[in-house]
């Protein structure tokens, strides 16, 4: 039964490891000591508080973002707004945190958790306008995520840089975050912030939801049989829809997170590509929001080895884009997931074989 | 600039060289994503292998001293997106959505390494003595629309021949037949004799071909270098003038015309003084107005496959 129950994790390990030997060996064999190389990407991150600190920072918005789309895809909707979400709801707590200061009658602690919800608030539009439209009109909600990315994109500059933006600065960034509005910070000598607990709380509180209440059963059968859902009186895509907006929530909420606790500035100008991480992190996951801080902090780990990788061998960081793509590929694979032979040696018995 | 001289700039001439040359890569991509999803096998990678085609482009073109074979070489390399796609879907049985995304992230990083360990340098390919696609000079007459016409670059003048050959290829020969039998019906078309895999493959590999050449464009016309992420979500935006234009090849011409003139025109509005961050909103948003009157429409879903 264990063994069986930890038959994903220990799947995932092995497809982890078995892409990182793949991708990263043969580049590192170009290097005179790749040896060294391969020694620091895959134990660097361990070498000292500061960078296991880095991993933890760096896991904290996949855990967003990575809970955002488990939810989402297990509500049957193919939608990849998370990463507009995220940037948007960065955006608006920056705005927030800049412009919008609580009345003075209310206690200065309201400040920081007020700008996250608002945060969360607008980012979640991104998710939630495709599965609307997908439930009104039945327009593909995978295109019309893919183009709302960009929108809110563009909609987040302006705001950067026609409201917040502090002219004194040299570069297109926000005025600085009142200290009220930034996270507090949890281990001294690393960036590890609040924002970390409240990842860790969500995946628990979203894994009951989705496992233990009512709300979650019916999203997970619409998820799997939106027709069977509807027989039985659901409104499928009412329920799809509801799903969608929790989810571009989460994924807004981790982009003010992470704005809040990291950075006395707004200072992106491009997407940041969390959507696409937690993408990652949802398929090592299964979908399982249990699952999801590990595949988070698994992740993370591989990303802190290739900046590590980057700033002492001269080898980009994108080597970890590699490792992500590989990942995805091979761990929806049916040839690779479905093996029955796999399966059966992961589970620990033997299946008749149904050639 | 006023508002009289924008209304005046959007009937003139400048307007419509400015639109052809933003809808170019738009549409070969757009191409590249009908063929695919006529055959059931929508290519979300079209975005990924515009990068790789606009990175080999350069590449090719640096190394062989030639254009012509940089563009060889960048439809070779999008070819060979196309066939890794269609691996990932047919031997590893891998979700083609999701392989899609992957390679589009495998691309991102990919051009980016691959260009480092050519140049030093991870930021664009300066350092490569890259050639460009020369313009097709055509004797049209010295003003007026000749003037436009006549100097257009050889690819956007390719993209807009290609666009009845797709028509006839999908409607008027054999291939094109079993190309819609098999996105329509899979297992009708097996029955009837179709070998599915095989189509399908074809068309992805087509589809890479396409995709590759909108990207060469980008790096060989519309600017002479490659930048990491020089794409910048043009295949998305192809993707959707495929879905808006309704399985057609036509259809697709129009709706990535129309989507070039909207990016065409948040360039020129920012002659206005009116935020340029807003007016490059407006590319992606059309997509999402038009998918929506398009899917409210009764019966477009069903209508779109009757032939």
């Amino acid at each position: 039964m264990i063994r069986a129950a930890l038959a994903p994790v220990a799947f995932a390990v092995v497809l982890l490891l078995a892409v990182v030997g793949v991708v990263v060996v043969p580049i590192a064999l170009t290097l005179p000591t790749p040896g060294a190389a391969i020694a620091t990407f895959l134990f660097g991150p361990a070498g000292d508080l500061r960078h296991l600190g880095n991993v933890v920072e760096t896991a904290t918005p996949l855990m967003f973002t990575g809970l955002a789309v488990s939810l989402m895809f297990s509500a049957g909707m193919f939608n990849l707004g998370a990463e507009g979400a995220f940037f948007l709801g960065g955006v608006a707590a920056s705005y927030a945190t800049v412009a919008l200061p609580l009345p003075p009658w209310l206690p200065s602690w309201l400040f920081a958790p007020w700008a996250v919800l608002f945060g969360a608030a607008c980012g979640s539009v991104v998710c939630l306008i495709p599965g609307l439209l997908r439930a009104r009109f039945g327009a593909s909600e995978l295109v019309s995520s893919l183009m709302l990315n960009y929108a809110a994109l563009y909609l987040g500059l302006f705001v950067v840089n026609y409201l917040i933006r502090d002219p004194t600065a040299g570069a297109m960034v926000s005025y600085k975050f009142p200290l009220a509005a930034r996270l507090p910070r949890l281990v001294t000598g690393t960036h590890i912030h609040s924002g970390t607990l409240i990842a860790l709380f969500a995946c628990a509180l979203g894994a009951v939801w989705l496992f233990r209440t009512r709300w979650g059963y019916t999203a997970r059968l619409v998820g799997a049989n939106a027709r069977f859902a509807r027989h039985l009186g659901l409104s499928a895509t009412l329920i799809a829809a509801g799903v969608q907006a929790l989810g571009g929530l989460i994924a807004a909420a981790g982009g003010a997170i992470e704005v809040q606790g990291l950075y006395m500035r707004f200072t992106w100008e491009s997407l940041p590509g969390q959507g696409w991480n937690g993408l990652v992190v949802a398929i090592l996951a299964g979908n399982n929001p249990a699952l999801v801080p590990p595949a988070a902090f698994a992740l993370s780990w591989l990303q802190i080895g290739g900046d590590l990788l980057a700033r002492n061998f001269s080898v980009p960081a994108e080597v970890v884009g590699l490792v992500e793509a590989l990942v995805i590929l091979l761990a929806t694979a049916g040839a690779v997931v479905r093996n029955p032979a796999l399966l059966a040696r992961l589970r620990g018995r033997r299946e008749v074989v149904a050639a | 600039m006023t508002w009289n001289d924008v209304v005046l700039h959007l009937g003139g001439l400048s307007f419509l060289g400015a639109t052809l040359r933003v809808t170019t890569p738009i549409l070969l991509a757009a191409l590249g994503a009908l063929i695919s999803d006529r055959a059931g096998v929508i290519n979300i990678a079209v975005e990924g292998t515009m990068l790789v085609g606009a990175f080999a482009g350069v590449v090719f073109s640096a190394w062989t001293g030639s254009a012509w074979l940089g563009l060889l070489g960048a439809i070779m390399a999008g070819v060979a997106v196309g066939g890794v796609l269609a691996f990932a879907v047919h031997v590893l049985r891998a979700d083609l959505i999701l392989s899609g995304v992957a390679i589009n992230i495998a691309a991102a990083s990919g051009t980016v390494l691959l260009l480092f360990a050519l140049t030093g340098d991870k930021g664009m390919s300066g350092a490569l003595p890259s050639k460009v696609l020369p313009n097709l000079d055509l004797p049209l007459g010295a003003g007026g629309l000749g003037a436009v016409l006549g100097h257009q670059h050889v690819l956007t003048w390719a993209a807009f021949m290609l666009v009845p050959l797709l028509s006839v290829l999908l409607r008027r020969t054999p291939f094109g037949l079993r190309l819609r039998a098999v996105g329509e019906a899979p297992d009708a078309a097996a029955a009837a004799g179709v070998r599915v895999v095989r189509v399908q493959v074809a068309a992805l590999l087509l589809s890479g071909a396409l995709a590759a050449m909108g990207g060469a464009f980008l790096s060989m016309g519309y600017v002479t270098w490659f930048t990491g992420g020089i794409s910048a979500g043009r295949g998305y935006i192809a993707i959707a003038a495929e879905v808006m234009g309704g399985g057609t090849a036509f259809g697709t011409a129009i709706a990535a015309v129309v989507l070039g003139a909207a990016d065409a025109l948040a360039t020129s509005l920012q002659g206005l003084g009116l935020p340029s961050e807003l007016m490059q909103t407006v590319p992606y948003l059309v997509p999402v107005v038009a998918l929506v009157l398009h899917a409210a429409r009764p019966g477009f879903r069903r209508r779109r496959y009757v032939t």
